[in-house]
Formats: structure tokens, sequence, C-alpha cells
């Protein structure tokens, strides 16, 4: 699956990218995480719960920042595993700046989902996929549009 | 079902006791509340005459009535029969006579393995109750959750015409 | 005199359905021994990958499980990997590499079934995904991701098979005055039995005996596997009991060794407890033996006039990553070269290569009867083919060309000798019973408004009774079968059989051939099968070989009995054995109705008052080698309305005439036909396996595999001819998959038929309404 977009944030670009680039705080935004090991500032593993339909998964999500190319460009590999199911993600999001307090964040992402989700939610899985990128947009947008406190 | 201030096992898992009437003999018991009825039925009641045939309530072959319905004993819990009647194939035969679908089956020659039959009686049973003087068309839609693979359905739904006749003769005899 | 004692020919009530009908059947999950412990499945989700990690810590921490068996642990023990039925190996669990979505990787015990299904949802492993290659044509080109690496030829090429006269057929395709050529692909499929596979394995460490009540077709066979495969643990054939008790429907899914099997096996051993597996519907989808996945090439040469000459197929066999399919050990290809079918090639070349790729394992389990189905359907829609080119009605172009019923022992281009045929016979039934003229006028009509409806024919011959020593053997195993008669002094039989029901009845059927024989009532002869300490050594029941050759050892065992028989009467009767014969149920002497005996009478005394000399008792036992194998065959007619709107195709009637020479019990053999038909309806329109380029199955559930329920299957109508088999015992040819193999053919030519006169000449199957509404938008007649 494909999946890609356009997201406006008011919010500087360097503070986009060091939100997006930095896994402590984009974890955050990461649907229903239950833990975040860190191994480097390129390396971490994170779990998540995720499902489509009536199979939900907990997920061990090992993620790789593949390109860094600050403040522009990243890429991102993740691969994980529920029981019965895997997924492989691979993202790549562009910053552009509108004006030095308005980012464009142009994103896009390859999703390959197997086993037991791929086969019993195949057909909700584009719904489900599109729900989920939602919901993890609109909380990154909102975490760095809030006033930054001091 | 007080959920909240359910015991647990060992391994954590919540049980819950229910008071269940199988084929009329009555069961106190403690469960877990995830066990399936159908492996109730099964394991810890020991009738193994209700399959287990698929793991998506497509096959019908786990089917059993409950209060009188037929309902697909592999999609409920055994919780949710608490305070309720379940009949199964088992509890067809009475004293030592066969139901009219039983003999059906055995007279048209309604099965083969005999792996989806119990599930086939019993939502034929269900469905005779509801109508007496069934069509093709209508046994045929009744029967379209209980898969075979053996027999083709062409004697199935002779057996249970069979039965229904059977049965209506039975009925008028009496009245 | 027949009827009272039931014997050929009658359609006695089943003995089986007692216990069936009660709910007392016993199938291996039914099984349940004190102390014993549950085995479930960690599967893999990918289609290729290395296994980089196995993380059991967490499952051996839930309390219950008893232990988490991997690769590894098998390795000491030389079990992670089993020999196949086609002599190529299969992991029972990997240690380096999955190559399919769903294989094996690792195996949790624990006390129940649930505890064993938490276990295996705690183990977390690291994969790392490898290339996928899930198309066979793909999977044979040069530069494919290769399946096998354990394999010292780096391809993905199995084997290259081939029957015929290559050059003579390429000359009369050369000089042929009309070629036609058809690509045919023939979908996976899967068989789908309502009862999974399963095992319970009981290993007694203080005797040294394993004791294993399992989903098997062929229990001897699995028990001189097991010894073979687990000897240097300790298993000895003589301490293996394999007893296979009441199957839920086999059809050749439940032939094959499944790792699941292995595991249950290996840990009953190693804890010294009782250990069942009992695989779900997703498992037994997704990773059980699967059927057909051919890509065809078909031609056929003709004369101008419709005189078939020649054929010529090539096929590519896709056998996902293990060729484990359960054919006799020469025939890689199974018996797809009967595919010359009902008609007299002169010339004909048939070549198959196997291809692995990244999917399960198997090929023939679906009812098929070793590749036949694949064969019956290329030459059906071939001849379809040719009477589109020639246009000629497909009727009369098959009368023109079938096999004369002169000609039988008929031997084929590729060397099968047909025992006995009437094919114009089956097929006038057919055309009579259905009104074929009639239908077609009424086409003709129909087509002037618009409305599509389409007849389709399919005149098949099968190939059953596997087989004759000379060429037959599974894993060098010979396909002989036996039967072992016994009668006991009160005129009582009993009866042991080396093959296995899983449906077809044979408590019943088998009693009948020997009420015939004995002239004992059908009541008094009880018949046991699968248990490997009791009965005599078999092959077991699949490709319908159990009537052709389990039925002619069980009438050349009566008659062995009845010749025993014979000479306790003449002694009986004071006769000379020469005056004494068996008429009508009885010994009688010879012109002297009233002096007789009955066999009730000779079995007493043949523990009482035997004559001097000759040993007692009255038993046999025979283990029959068929001379040949035997050729049931039948004409089919199916009539089709088609949807302009939806694309719908509606079995309007659909007409079987049936040839398995002598029929024991119409009843059962009726019943065969109808579920067979049902499973050639099947494929034919709703059921198929696909991957995508991922190699996720596409469709593992009931939810998405669509088996035909009560609504979708027609009201099947069925006639017979009979033509007995000149060289079985009793004329008796076997029935059980005919109706699989003819069928398909029969719908997919109807609906082609029906679309015919817009230019349509092949739709692959399964022909689903979106299929067919592409078609009619095409040819701009969709509504």
């Amino acid at each position: 699956m494909r999946f890609a977009g356009t997201t406006d944030i008011d919010a500087p670009r360097e503070r986009v990218w060091a939100f997006l680039t930095d896994p402590a705080q984009v974890t955050t935004c990461a649907p229903d995480v239950q833990s975040l090991e860190i191994a480097d500032p390129h390396h971490f593993k994170v779990v998540v719960r995720a499902g489509v339909g009536p199979i939900k998964g907990t997920f061990t999500m090992n993620v790789q920042f593949l390109e860094l190319d600050r403040p522009k460009h990243a890429a991102v590999l993740a691969r994980g595993q529920a029981p019965g199911s895997a997924v492989e993600m691979v993202s790549n999001m562009d910053l552009s700046e509108f004006d030095e307090n308005h980012t464009v964040m142009e994103w896009s992402s390859d999703v390959t989902v197997s086993g037991m989700i791929q086969q019993v939610g195949a057909r909700l899985m584009q719904g489900a996929a599109d729900k989920i990128t939602q919901q993890v947009f609109a909380c990154i947008k909102a975490k760095l549009e809030a006033p930054v406190t001091a | 079902m007080a959920v909240q201030t359910a015991p647990t096992t060992s391994r954590g898992q919540r049980t819950l006791k229910i008071h269940v009437s199988v084929n009329g003999t009555p069961h106190d018991v403690e469960v877990e509340a995830r066990t399936l009825l159908v492996h109730f039925l099964r394991e810890n009641l020991g009738m193994t005459g209700t399959h287990i045939g698929c793991d998506t309530t497509n096959c019908g072959a786990c089917t059993v009535l409950l209060n009188g319905r037929a309902v697909k004993s592999c999609t409920l819990f055994a919780v949710q029969a608490d305070q309720a009647n379940v009949t199964t194939v088992e509890g067809l035969e009475k004293d030592g006579k066969l139901h009219p679908i039983q003999e059906g089956f055995h007279q048209e020659h309604g099965l083969q393995c005999g792996f989806c039959t119990p599930g086939m009686m019993m939502t034929a049973v269900a469905f005779l109750a509801t109508n007496s003087k069934p069509t093709e068309m209508e046994i045929r839609e009744a029967i379209s959750g209980n898969l075979c693979r053996c027999t083709g359905y062409v004697n199935i739904v002779k057996s249970i015409d069979h039965a229904a006749k059977a049965m209506r003769e039975s009925a008028e005899g009496k009245a | 005199m027949a009827v009272e004692i039931g014997g050929i020919g009658q359609s006695v009530k089943r003995k089986e359905d007692a216990r069936f009908i009660r709910g007392k059947g016993k199938y291996v999950d039914d099984v349940k021994l004190p102390g014993m412990l549950y085995l479930d499945i960690v599967r893999s989700p990918l289609a290729h990958a290395r296994i980089k990690n196995i993380d059991t810590s967490k499952a051996l921490k839930i309390p219950g499980v008893a232990a988490v068996i991997t690769g590894k642990d098998l390795v000491p023990l030389n079990l992670h990997w089993m020999p196949t039925l086609m002599s190529d190996k299969q992991m029972v669990l990997p240690t380096d590499t999955v190559l399919y979505q769903a294989q094996e990787v690792a195996a949790v015990v624990a006390t129940e079934r649930y505890i064993a299904a938490d276990g295996v949802d705690a183990i977390e492993v690291d994969y790392e995904p490898l290339p996928v290659v899930v198309d066979p044509i793909k999977a044979l080109q040069p530069d494919s991701p290769i399946v096998r690496e354990d394999r010292e030829q780096k391809n993905n090429h199995i084997w290259h098979w081939e029957t015929g006269d290559k050059a003579g057929t390429d000359q009369a395709f050369r000089d042929a005055e009309v070629t036609v050529k058809q690509d045919l692909y023939i979908p996976r499929i899967h068989v789908s039995s309502i009862e999974t596979c399963g095992i319970v394995a009981s290993f007694d460490k203080v005797e040294g005996k394993l004791t294993v009540w399992m989903t098997t077709q062929a229990p001897h066979a699995i028990r001189t596997v097991i010894a073979l495969v687990a000897g240097h643990l300790g298993l000895a054939e003589h301490k293996i009991r394999v007893i296979s008790p009441d199957i839920g429907g086999g059809f050749g899914g439940k032939v094959p060794v499944y790792p699941g099997y292995v595991l249950a096996i290996g840990a009953s051993v190693l804890t010294g407890a009782p250990v069942k597996w009992i695989e779900d519907r997703a498992e037994n989808i997704q990773a059980d033996s699967f059927a057909r996945d051919y890509h065809i090439t078909a031609e056929l040469a003709a004369k101008k006039d419709g005189t078939m000459q020649a054929l010529r197929v090539k096929t590519i066999a896709d056998h996902g990553a293990f060729d484990a399919a359960a054919n006799p050990s020469k025939y890689p290809a199974g018996l797809f070269h009967i595919v010359t079918g009902s008609y007299p090639f002169k010339k004909s070349f048939v070549e198959v290569d196997g291809a692995y790729t990244n999917k399960p394992p198997g090929g023939i389990a679906y009812r098929c009867s070793f590749r036949v189905t694949e064969a019956a359907f290329t030459i059906e829609r071939l001849v379809d083919v040719l009477a589109l080119e020639l246009k000629k009605d497909p009727a009369e172009l098959r009368m023109q060309n079938f096999i004369p019923p002169t000609a039988f022992p008929y031997t084929s281009a590729l060397g099968w000798e047909y025992d006995s045929g009437d094919y114009g016979r089956a097929l006038r039934l057919a055309m009579d019973k259905i009104g074929y003229a009639e239908l077609r006028k009424e086409q003709a009509e129909k087509r002037k408004r618009g409305e599509l409806m389409g007849i389709g024919i399919s005149s098949f011959t099968e190939i059953v009774g596997a087989g004759p020593s000379k060429n037959f053997d599974i894993l060098g195993i010979k396909m002989f079968d036996s039967a072992e008669i016994r009668v006991h002094p009160t005129g009582k039989v009993m009866v042991r059989l080396g093959v296995k029901s899983q449906g077809q009845g044979h408590e019943t059927t088998f009693a009948q051939i020997v009420a015939e024989e004995l002239g004992i009532p059908v009541g008094d002869i009880a018949v046991e099968e699968g248990d490997t300490d009791t009965a005599p050594y078999g092959l077991g029941t699949y490709a319908s070989r159990s009537t052709p050759v389990a039925g002619g050892a069980t009438a050349i065992a009566a008659r062995k009995i009845r010749e025993k028989a014979k000479l306790i009467a003449a002694h009986l009767l004071e006769a000379n054995p020469d005056d004494v014969e068996w008429k009508d149920y009885k010994f009688q002497v010879k012109g002297v109705p009233t002096k007789s005996k009955t066999m009730q009478e000779v079995a007493f005394a043949a523990y009482t008052n035997h004559p001097q000399g000759m040993e007692a008792g009255l038993e046999a036992v025979d283990y029959y080698d068929p001379p040949n194998l035997t050729f049931p065959f039948g004409s089919y007619i199916c009539v089709v309305d088609i949807d302009r709107g939806t694309g719908e195709v509606k079995i309007r009637r659909f007409v079987a005439v049936d040839d398995c020479g002598t029929i024991i019990n119409p009843m059962i053999v009726e019943g065969q036909i109808h579920g067979g038909l049902t499973m050639g309806l099947a494929p034919a329109l709703y059921e198929q396996i696909n991957y995508d380029e991922q190699g996720n199955i596409q469709g593992g559930t009931f939810m998405d595999y669509l088996l035909p329920t009560a609504m979708e299957t027609p009201n099947w109508e069925t006639a017979k001819t009979t033509t007995p088999s000149p060289h079985h015992p009793i004329g008796a040819k076997g029935v059980g998959e005919s109706a699989t193999v003819g069928a398909p053919a029969a719908i997919a030519n109807a609906v082609v038929d029906a679309l015919a006169h817009l230019g349509v000449r092949h739709i692959d199957i399964p022909i689903t309404p979106w299929k067919v509404q592409k078609i009619l938008k095409e040819h701009g007649v969709a509504e």
C-alpha cells in the first residue's frame, strides 16, 4: 500500500525537523505505544498496538533512519512483527519552508503487511491505515503548533 | 456476572461460575471467561458430538441450540450460555428413540463422513420448529450456513424433507 | 435372496450411520488421554525470510507451557528435515530460512489448548525478508530468486517429465489440416475437508511403543514412514501403532505427512506424555497440501472433417517450496497422461516441468485421482475449442471421434490400456435425459433476443485403481491392497481391510461384497479398517483405489474361503466335491437342490466337524496386485444461463451419466457422485487460492475461500450405464472422484458456449461474475 500527502505545520522548519527525527518525540504520536527503547539516535525499537477490523496486534517495530539530510529530508525504515503478522514500512519526509514560521511537509509511505492481519483484514486495510495515518499526522501537527512552553 | 470481581487463575485468566442446562442436565461449573462454548461442551463436558470445522464462523459444524435457537457455538463464550438451555446432537435421541431428523438422515443417505452432520441436524431441528412444511428452496436457504464437502447437499435436503414429513404425520396423528 | 442378504447392487442403508447421527463418531480431536498435552505451532507471516533469532523466553515463562521446540532442537535428532513422498525433502522446522507463508517455525507444548495458543503468541521471531517468487514461469527464469538453497543445483527446476512420441507428434502437427492451441491455467485450490488435520501421539516409555491416532488415509504407509524416519530414535515398526479412527473427509488432503504430525510424535517421545495437535482452519488452508496450479499449453491436430489425430501438451507444474505431492513415485505428474481422454489419438506427446516457488508444498489433494482432473479439463476444453474452430456441434464432434466400444482393451498413444468403455452410449443417454436437441433450439432463439444461455459437455475417461506392481509404488512400497476375512463358528464374519474410508461407506459396501460371495447377510458382517495393529497391510484410500484394489482383494479372499467351504460342504453332504456347486448362495449337490448346506452350516462345521487332514477354521487373506488400472467414464451435460447485469453464472440443469462398472451400492454411488460434482462445481465457479507478489495468501480463511453451500449447489441429476471392468474380480471400477474429474469442463464449456457467438473461446476457471462481466463489457452486451 502506498500513502502520500502534504501537511502544513505552523512551526519553523528546524523545530519540525528536530521533532520528526527525535525518536523520543516522534513516537509520542505513534498509535498506542507500549514501550520505547532507543539504541542510538538512528536506531530504536518501539512496541505499538494497532489493528485492522477484528484483528489487533502488538507490534514490535525496529526503526532505522536510513537518510538524514537536515533540515530537508529524512527516510525511515520500520520493520516489525506481531504474532502471525509482519509489517514493513519505508517512509520519506521532505520539509520545505513556506516562511520562517510555517513548514510544508511532504510525506510518503510504502507499507507492506503480511500474515493474519493482511489475510483477515485485507478489505479493511486501506481504511484502517488511512485512519491511523490521519491520527498520526494530526498529532504531529498539534504537538508542533502548540505554544512552546518556556 | 460481576466481571470486575471475578477471580483469576494462576495464569491470570478470569473465571466465572455459570449454570447451564445441557440436554436437560444442569451443570454448575467454573470456567475461564475466554472459554468458547464449543470447547466447554467438548472438553469440560466430554460431549464430542459437536464439531469444530473452521475459525471464522462460516462452516456451521459447531451448531447447537441455545434456548431453542440455532447458534454457532464456536462464536459464543461458555459464559454467554449462563442460565440457558443448550441442546446438542447427543440430546436428540430420547429413551432409545431416534429423533425424526436422525431417521431422515439415515434413510435418505444424508451423511458420508459424518463431520458436518451434527451441526446440520441441529440447524434443521431449529428450522423445522419454525417451518413445518418447507419447500426445497427454503430448506436450502436454512442450511446455507452449514458447509458439507461430501454429500453435495441433495440428500441432506431430502433428509430434512423426510423428517419434516414424519414430524407432520406424527403431529397429525396426535391431533 | 440378493435383496435379503444385501449383496451387490442393493442400496443397503449404511451401518456407519448409527454412530454419526448420534454424535458418537470418534474423530482424532475426540481422543482424550490422561495427562495429554497440546501442541500449537508458530507460523511464518513471510513467504521467504531468514530467521535471525527466535526468542522463546516469554513463552517458557507461561505457567502450563511444558516445552518449546525450534529447528535447532531437532538437529541433534536429525528430525529437522524429513523425506517427502516424491523423494524430495521437506523441513519439519527451519534452522535458517522459511520458504512459504504459514510455514511451521516453532512449536509450543502445553497442558491446555488455550495455553499452547498463549505460548505461540508469546514467541518472538526476528525475520530478515528475502526476495519472493510466486510465479512458476518467473521461477524458471535464470534471474529468479532461488527457493531451495539446500539443493545442489541452484535453480527452481524440480524435474522434467515427458512421455509419448515427440517426433511423430510434431510431424502430425506439421501435416495437419487443422490445429488449435489453447493456454489454460488451472489455479491452486484447497480441499478443505470439514475436519482439519490432527494427531494424538502417545509414547509409552516403558513398552517403547508409540500409538498414534491420526487423520490419515494411509495408516500402514505412515507406520512404515515413521519407522524409517524416526527409527534412529528407537521406534521399531512392530512397536508403532497407527490408528486412523473416523475421518471427517480426506479427498487426498490427509495423505501427506505434515510437520505437525512429526512434531507431536517427537514431543510425545521426549516428554513421555500423549501430545495432541489439531490444526485450525486457517493453518489447514494456508499450509496443507493444495491441488492443481498447472499452467498448460495444449494443442490438438485434426482433419478438416473433425477427425482428431494428434495431441501435444506442455505444462509447468507449480509445486510450492517442496515437492510433496503424493504421487506414485514413477509419475511426478501423476496420471496426467490420460489427457488423450476418450479419443483415439494416433500420436501424442506430453511434457511437464515442475517448479519451486515460495508457496506451500503439495499438489494433488482435491479428489483428483493424481492429476486426472487437470487432464480431463484440458482435453474436454480443447475438444470444444476445436468444435468452435470447425463450427461443429460439440456433441457431434465427440461422437464422431470416440474410441469405439469394439476397440477395448484399447491402448492409448501414451501407453495406457483402457479396460472397457462405451462412450457413445453414455453421451447419448445424457443428451436424451437433458433434451439436447430442444436445448439447442432454445439457445438459438434466445440468442436472437440477446439472452445468454450455454450448453457444455464433458465426456471424460477416468483412470483409477493404482496400481499394478510393475509400475506403481509409493516411496518404494508397491500399491497392492488387502483383505482379511474370518468366518466365526456361528456364521458371522469379520473383515479387515488395508484401505481406510473417510466417508465412502466401506463398512457397508465391503460387507456387501462379502455378502455376495459368501451368501451371508450383510448385517452379519463386520468391517474394520484403519488400525495397523490388526488390519492387513494396505496403501490406503485415495485416488478412488479402494474398490478396484481392496475390492478385488476382498472378492478373492472371499472366494478362497468359498473354495475351502466347498470341501467342507462336500464332506457334510457326503458327496464328491466335484458334484457340489455354489448356487443361490448355497452349496448344493448338482441336480439335487434339496441336498444343500448354507455357509453358516459350513462355518460351524469348520470348527466342529471338518474333514480329517484339513486345517480347522474358515478364513483367508488376499494381497491383490491389480493387473491393470480401471477406467470409469461418463458424459456430463450442463446448461447455464448468464445474468447480463451481474455476470453471474446460474446452472439451470446438470445431467451426469456415470459408468463405474459394477455398482455395489447404488445409493452410496449416487452420494459419491453428488459430492464429486459439488467439488467440480467449486473450482469451476468459486474457489481459488492466489498469492500476491510478497507471497501473501489472498484468502486464507472461509471468509474468502468460497466453498459451495446448499444455495450454490444445483439439484444434480444422475443416471448410469454399466460397462464392467473385464479384469476386476467383480467388474467394479470405482467412482469416488469421477465427478470431480468430469464436472469442471462441463461447466466451463457451458459458459464459453453461452458467449461463443461473441467470439469468446476460453475462460480460465474459476469463472467468477467479475470475469464474465468484464467479457460482457468488452463485447458490449453488459446490462
